[in-house]
Formats: structure tokens, sequence, C-alpha cells
């Protein structure tokens, strides 16, 4: 684990499934490597935490999965984004981006000067 | 919060399902690492470090295996299922235990339900009337001619109600007498109605068939109509709709059958489920109509203009009440009382009920406090056990819900037990048991009695469970792993514990004897009272004289006369006699005697009978003085007083034979003689009573009383007899008069028989908790005894030790349950008759019975202390 960004839960699920909407149906491993690429190596997350992540996404019916057999011949579990969870995602990152924008404002704000 | 409910609800599934199982998810992690580790190696290091490369980045495999699996399933219910499963695996280890637990618990549920269905369906439910909480009882007050008695209602005030007062929207008034049904099959008697026409719809219930009355029809020659009810109709009538319309013959005359009302409806009645068969239109006659004061002789009900309020309809009525008196000269505060439905009804009931009510709850409370004793000492055992859980982490929480659960299943078993027990007891209420109570016919296991057994059921394992739970979850496991060892004596909180709900159990055992010996000793005085008359060896008819065939009152004379000469003749009767109404069946025909020319403030109202010669031989009332009345006597008016009536009438004359007076028909008698005073029922004093022989104002309903030596010969010999004067006349059940005494206190007997059943449970049940705890205590105190024995103490010496301690708590519940049975019997005060709530033979008498057994159930176990081998008892170390 390296002293990068700490990922909370809600943020990682956001994540998990933008990346299946952009990529299309990945497994686990799959996803844990496009987060960090994305993040520009600046994110590096416990892969291990992303299982109960993507089992809770599934009970919401946000994604769904399946098995399968990757290129190099290995059995993995498929996931894809469902309708549910390309709904989520809109209102989600229409949520986010007010809240940054938000925190964005004021941290534009300057200091006065003693 | 969909998402939230989706999530739990695939989470359940997950748990049933488990589609995500832990071999899928090693096997997706497992291939994840692969990935990872593939990376390296392809960088070109060795496999070996890339493999522990990869573990490094995928974190600990053991902690995402375990989130995983508490975001798989519910983490609760797992938890409860696992619970569950220790528990039945506990259950199924102590049979003995288990099988004393859900017995129990189910007869203290089971008890417990029943009970409450009686009083759901007695006094919770509303009434099965429209809008019930608008409809009062009508009574009067007459406090010159009757004082505080309350009266029934006089037909022209309850028209003048409901004309005059503006808050009354309507006042119904009926009628009760049994009827004869002459028409199809055998002639019965049954209970029957007369009723205004506006009755039904005051009480908001319409015929399930056919019309209720007109208004019309309750004028003289347009009254032959009838509605019957559903039972009758269906019981008689084989359910024909076409007798609607029919004729039928009711008291021997012409009816048209014009509805039928629903088996439900009852006219309002108190503390009692009579179910009229037969309505008929209510006639007022002509010469009442124009009596203003008296003739408070019908039950009204009367409904108030919704929006209004009771007490201003009763200040309305009594405005038009003080009028009456005015008119016709009289000087009487005539007032009128409303009395709510409900109370009307259930009144009568209630106390009995609450009583009984209170005595399953806590027979119920003992039955939890006794198992919350047998779980103590199991958790005395097992306390090693929770030890070594608590020494591997499991949280106080945790071993506090798992102790938990095993008593809450237990609750359940015994609960769908007891639901079962419950509908067989409600099913012998209902058909073994001498329950006069209203609406009893209602009572059955429904909706809100499963709710009720429920919430107890749950309520009864918290109760048991939560303290050996509590006592269970509170030891220090390092102190409990070492007075597990033989060296140290252990447990002696928990004894201290155990004792104190011994002292509860005894209490509460106290206080249930104490009411059964109050109502049992009051139903022995009641037996016993001196009745002032005698009820062995005497039949008893009861038989009514109705319909056309005896309209005529010579009819009826002559029917009598013969009956009398008849009966009389029977081989082997003493005597045969009638009489108006029999002693035990209450205080009726209350009306005024007074002397001739007094003024209406000397009026006494007394009961008033009439009967036969040989009424007094038959039913052995001492004829004090003078003679009772004989055949010579016709012509004339003469009567028999009993002593209290002929103190009132002549306070100072030691002997008034012969002296006039004016009777209940304000016509002189001539008074012959003086009897003894008997009772009109027998928990009260008996009433002023006047005799006068029958031919003065032949009656239509009389009971036949016969005095014979053979009970059996007599009854056949009577039916005989009634048959060859008249075969269409209904014979009801012939009974003894013992028998007819007995029936007067039946309900007292029941309470009295089931408050004995219960107190003598808890009995039991303490004896059986004493009994247990010193054996604990004694077999804890092993090793002590065998050193003081050593030591040269006698073995007397130790059983007394034994006793004393184990007698400690008996004591110390038995005051506490004196105390609050004194407290509390007072609210039973009308349940009882010449018994004080305190009474100190009762007292004293459940203290011995509870020391005894106290001292019974503590000496099994102390002479086993005394017989301790002391080398033995030592060595055991």
């Amino acid at each position: 684990m390296s002293a990068k960004t700490d990922v909370w839960q809600g943020t990682l699920a956001l994540m998990v499934l933008k990346t299946l909407n952009a990529m299309g149906p990945q497994h686990g491993y799959g996803i844990a490597r496009r987060i960090e690429q994305t993040s520009g190596a600046l994110l590096s997350i416990n892969h291990g935490t992303l299982y109960p992540v993507l089992l809770k996404l599934e009970q919401e019916g946000a994604i769904a999965s399946e098995w399968g057999v990757s290129d190099n011949n290995r059995r993995a579990r498929f996931y894809r984004i469902t309708r549910v969870g390309r709904k989520h995602l809109t209102a989600e990152e229409a949520q986010w981006t007010q809240t940054t924008e938000i925190v964005g404002r004021f941290m534009a704000l300057k200091g006065v000067k003693p | 919060v969909r998402r939230a409910i989706r999530r739990g609800w695939t989470r359940l599934i997950g748990t049933f399902l488990r589609r995500h199982t832990d071999r899928d998810l090693a096997q997706e992690i497992e291939s994840h690492i692969e990935w990872l580790a593939d990376e390296d190696i392809r960088r070109g290091l060795p496999p070996d470090a890339a493999y522990r490369r990869a573990r490094i980045r995928f974190g600990s495999v053991e902690s995402a295996k375990e989130r995983y699996r508490d975001q798989r399933g519910l983490p609760t219910l797992e938890i409860l299922v696992h619970d569950l499963r220790h528990a039945i695996r506990g259950i199924r280890r102590n049979p003995a235990f288990t099988v004393v637990a859900v017995l129990s618990l189910a007869i203290g549920i089971g008890v417990n339900t029943a009970i409450f269905s009686l009083v759901d369906a007695v006094l919770l439910r509303p009434l099965a009337y429209e809008d019930p909480n608008r409809v009062f009882v009508a009574r009067e007050l007459d406090p010159q001619l009757f004082g505080e008695r309350l009266l029934g209602v006089n037909p022209v005030h309850a028209r003048e109600w409901a004309a005059r007062c503006p808050s009354v929207e309507d006042v119904g008034l009926t009628q009760r007498a049994n009827v004869q049904l002459t028409d199809a099959g055998e002639p019965v008697s049954v209970a029957g109605a007369r009723i205004t026409h506006n009755l039904l719809a005051l009480l908001g219930v319409e015929p399930i068939r056919g019309r209720g009355f007109r208004a019309d029809e309750e004028q003289a020659g347009n009254h032959h109509v009838a509605i019957l009810s559903e039972t009758l109709w269906r019981s008689r009538f084989d359910a024909d709709p076409s007798v609607v319309g029919r004729t039928i013959l009711i008291d021997g005359e012409s009816h048209e059958v014009v509805g039928i009302v629903a088996a439900s409806f009852r006219v309002p009645s108190s503390g009692a489920n009579r179910r009229d068969e037969i309505f008929r239109p209510l006639v007022i006659p002509d010469d009442e109509i124009g009596r203003m004061m008296g003739n408070y002789n019908y039950f009204a009900l009367v409904r108030v203009k919704s929006g209004a309020i009771a007490g201003q309809a009763l200040s309305e009525m009594n405005v038009v009440q003080a009028r009456f008196p005015k008119s016709s000269g009289v000087t009487t505060d005539l007032k009128a009382v409303l009395i709510p439905l409900h109370e009307f009804v259930t009144g009568a009931s209630r106390l009995g009920l609450w009583t009984l009510s209170a005595a399953v709850g806590a027979v119920l409370l003992i039955v939890c406090v006794n198992l919350a004793n047998l779980l103590l000492s199991r958790a005395a055992s097992r306390s090693r056990e929770t030890a070594i859980r608590a020494a591997l982490g499991a949280s106080r929480r945790r071993l506090f819900r798992q102790a938990l659960t095993e008593s809450l299943l237990l609750a359940v078993i015994g609960g769908v037990f007891g639901v079962l027990l419950a509908g067989w007891i409600i099913e012998l209420f209902l058909i073994a048991m001498p329950l006069e109570l209203p609406r009893i016919d209602q009572v059955r296991v429904d909706i809100s009695v499963l709710a009720f057994a429920s919430g107890l059921t749950i309520l009864t394992g918290l109760i048991f469970g939560a303290l050996p739970a509590w006592r269970l979850t509170r030891d220090d496991p390092q102190e409990a792993l070492r007075a597990g060892s033989h060296t140290v004596t252990q447990g002696r909180r928990t004894l201290r514990l155990r004792e104190s709900l011994i002292g509860l159990e005894v209490a509460v055992s106290t206080g249930l004897l104490i009411m059964a010996g109050l109502l049992g000793s009051s139903l022995v005085r009641l037996l016993h009272v001196d009745k002032g008359f005698d009820h062995d060896r005497v039949l008893t008819v009861d038989l009514s004289l109705a319909g056309s065939k005896y309209a005529k009152v010579e009819r009826r004379e002559q029917f009598l006369d013969r009956l009398l000469a008849n009966a009389g003749a029977i081989p082997g009767v003493e005597a045969a006699a009638i009489v108006t109404h029999l002693p035990t069946r209450g205080e009726t025909w209350n009306d005024p005697i007074y002397l001739e020319g007094a003024p209406r403030a000397h009026k006494h109202t007394v009961n008033n009978r009439y009967a036969s010669p040989e009424y007094f031989r038959v039913m052995n009332i001492a004829v004090r003085q003078g003679r009772s009345f004989e055949e010579s006597d016709r012509g004339r008016g003469v009567a028999v007083l009993s002593e209290r009536a002929a103190k009132i009438l002549w306070p100072g004359d030691p002997n008034p034979v012969g002296r006039l007076f004016m009777g209940e028909d304000d016509t002189v008698k001539t008074l012959v003689g003086i009897v003894a005073d008997v009772r009109a029922s027998l928990q009260n004093d008996p009433p002023p009573t006047a005799y006068y022989p029958y031919w003065q104002r032949v009656p239509d309903g009389v009971t036949l009383v016969v005095r014979n030596s053979d009970l059996t010969a007599a009854a056949e010999g009577v039916r005989a007899v009634l048959r060859r004067e008249d075969a269409e006349l209904p014979i009801p059940a012939i009974r003894s008069m013992e028998d007819v005494v007995n029936r007067s206190v039946e309900q007292r007997r029941f309470q009295m028989g089931i408050m004995s059943i219960f107190a003598a449970s808890a009995l039991l049940v303490s004896s059986l908790g004493i009994y247990g705890v010193v054996s604990y205590s004694v077999a804890r105190r092993r090793n002590e005894l065998g050193v003081r024995l050593a030591l040269g103490a006698s073995r007397s010496r130790l059983l007394g030790l034994v006793i004393r301690q184990g007698m400690k708590p008996v004591v110390v519940g038995l005051l506490a349950g004196v105390a609050v049975a004194l407290l509390v019997s007072r609210t039973i005060r009308n349940l009882l008759f010449e018994v004080q709530p305190s009474d100190p033979m009762t007292i004293a008498g459940v203290t011995i019975v509870l020391l005894v057994v106290g001292i019974l159930a503590c000496l099994i176990p102390a002479r086993r202390a005394a017989a301790t081998d002391a080398v033995a008892a030592l060595r055991f170390q």
C-alpha cells in the first residue's frame, strides 16, 4: 500500500461504475488496473477492497456478473453495468460535479492578508 | 430507500441461496492475484517474488473475504440462525427440562389466552349495535314507594321522554316472557320478548329476512305478527324462506311471521346471554296508558341524538319526570337514570372476569419465575462453558443474545401449544362451564386473541430468560473457570438470586391461595346459610299457562286445582304445592303492602308470592304463628306474611295474626299466619315477603313443588299427571330443589373451583422451586456439611440448619404475600359472602399450608444433607 490517496467506499463504487460504463464488461483485475491507470498512478487501491464493493453494487442491481474465460484462459467473473447502474451513474455524476464545483468555488476565494 | 430495500432483499436471498459462494470468491481472487503476478513476471521478476508482490498489492485476502461475507448475507440473521441451532441443540440435550418448560409455558399461556378471549369477547369488544355509545338503559327512581331501588320504566313516561326531550332520539320498550310454540311438532316453551316497533331500528338492527314491526301493529287487534330468531327459524322451520308470511301458533294464537333476525341479535340484558327466539309487538293495555305513577314494568332503551350529551338528555328527562307526580297528586322525587349500554351489559361480569384474569396472570408469573429458577440452576452448570466462550472472544452481548434465544425458543414452542390448548379450553368453557356471561357465544380465537398470545409469548420468554441470561454473562470468566474446580465454593450470588425468586413465587402463591380460600369459605358459608326452607327431597317443575286455552282465569284455576289434587295423590308423595316464584331465584314481584288508610309514605315494598296451602309444608318453611291458608279461606281475602314483613307492618305487636292489611292487589287481607323468613337469593338477607292463596289472583306462571322420598319415581308420576291434564303443555326439565339451589351458586362454584386449581398449581410449582433451591444449596455445601459433621455437629443440627436456611425465603415471601393479599383482596369484596377480605382464619390456614409445604420441600434435601457421610464428603474434594 502506497501512501497516496485514500479511497473511500462510496467513491470507489462510483469509479467502478464509471469504468464499467466506459470499457464494457470487465473482471475484477481489469477494473482495479483501469482505476489505477485512470488516476495516473496517483491512486492506488488495495485490490482486495474491490470485491465487497462489487458485491454491494450487484446486490443493488447496478451491475450484473457472469463467469467467463479471459484472453489468457483464466476463469474470471465478468462484471457489466446494468440499466439501473447507468441511471445511478448519471445521477451521481451530476451530484459529484455539483459538489466539486461548489467546493472549487470556495477554494478559489482569496485570503485577506492580515 | 428503494436501493436499501433491494439490497436487503438480495442479501436475505443471498443468505439462503448462496449465489456468491466462498469458492467462487476464492477462484476470483486467485485469478486476480495471478494477473497481478503476471505483470511482474513479464517484467522479469522470478515467479516467487512476483507472487509475493502481487499478494501485497492485493492486500489481505482474509480481510477481503471476511468483508465480502459480511456484505453477502445478513449477519444478524446468520447469528440468529446460529443461535437457534445452538438453542435447539441445548433443548434436545435436556429433554426433561424442555418438557417441564414447554408444558408449564403451554398451560400458562394457554390459560391466559383462553381467559383473554373471554375478556375480549365479553368486556372489550364493542357491542354489536349501531353506534352503541349513544344507547342507554333507562331506569326510574321512585323514592317514596321504592326507596333507592332502580326500577323499570312506566310506558307513559317513556312516551313522554321521546316526545319532549330534544336530546333524545328515540325510546324503545321491551318486556320479556316465555312463550309456547305449539306449531310444528312437540310443544316447546321458548324465550320471547315483546318489543316496540322502533326497537330494532333504535339498535340499528335490520331483519335478515322480511321486515320489522310497523307502528300500527302496536294497536290491539293488529298485533298478531311475529319476528323469529334465525336460530329458531333454522332449528324448527329448517330455514324455510317461505316461513315469512306464514301463520304459526304462538301461545295458542295465530301469528303471521313477518321477519327473521340474525342469530347474533340480542335484546341487551345484564350479565347474561339470554337469546330471545320470538319477538312480538308490545301492546300497552288501555288501563296502563292512564297510569301516570307506578307500573315500572318495562325495560327501556334510550338512544341519544348524535352530538347530544347523555347528561343533557338526562336532565331533560328529569324535567319531564317532575310533572308526573304532580299531575296525579303525589309528592315524590321521581327521577330517571341512564346507564350506558356497555356498562349495563357487562357490568355484572366485570369483577369476576378481571379477578380471573389477575389469577391466571399470577399463575403465568409463577411459571416464569420457576423457569427462570430452573434456568439459573442450569446456568450454574453452564458457567464453565460460557466462561470458555467469553475467554475465546465472544462478546457479552453475543452471549446474552444466545442465552435469550434459547428461552425465547422455549417460549415460542410453549406458546404454540398454549394457543392450541386455549382453543380447547374455550371449547370447554362454552360447553361444560356454567358461565352466565353476556356475549359468551362470541368467544373465539381470532386475530386479536392470537396477537395477545404472541405478545404474551415473547414477553414470557423475555421475563424468564433475561435474568438467567444476565446472570450467566455477568460472570468474570476467570472466576468462573476457577470456581469450576473443586476447591472453591461457587455461585453464592446465584443462590441469593434464586432465593429471591423463591420468595416471589411464594408471595404470589400466598396471594392466590388466600383469594381461593376466601372464595371457598364464601361458598361453604353460602351453601350452609339458613335459607329458611329445606331443599331435600323436593322436586320442582316450572309451568307456563300461556295462550288462549288458559286466557280465562277459571280455566287456569281449574287446571291448578286438579293438578294439585292429582299430584298430591301420586303414590309416595307427601305433599304437592304451587308457588309463583321459587326461593333462590331472586327478588321479584315487588309491590307495596300497607295498612288501610295509611299515608302513602307508609307503604312497604315486599316480595309477593301466590301459593297453594301446602306450600309451606312442602318447602318445610316453619309456620311461626297462626296457620297457612286453607281451602276454607276461599271467598275471603287472606294472607300469610314472613316474620320481617309482619314486623314492618306491626312493629310493636308480638302476635298480629287476625289483623287486617292491604295486599299488593289493594284489597283487604286478613293475616292468618306468620312464617319464617326465606332467602330469595342465597347471598342476600331474606326480603320481607307476603304470601296469598293462588285463587286470589290465578297466576299464569307457577312452579309445582312436590315433597317425596323417591325423586325419580315422583318425577315420573308428575310427568304422567301433567300429560294427562294437558298433552300440549310443554314440560321443561323436572329438577330437584337441591339442583335449583346449586344452580344459583354455579357461578361462584366455578370461580372458586378455577381459583383453587390455579392456587394449587401455584403451590405445587413453588414447592418444586423450594425443593430445587434447597437441593442445590445442599449439593453446593457438601464439603462444609462434611466438615461440620467431622467437627461433631449432630445430624439433627444439620437437618435444622438446612431447613432453617431453606425456609428463610419462604417466610419472607409468605409475609409479603399476606401483605399484598390484604391490600388486593378488598377489591373482590363483592364476590365474598359473610367473609371479610382480611379473614384471619383463611390467612392462618394459608400460612400453615405454605409452611408445611415449604418444610416438606426442604425436608428431602435436608435429610440428604443430614445423611452426609463426613469421610466421603471430605474425600470428594
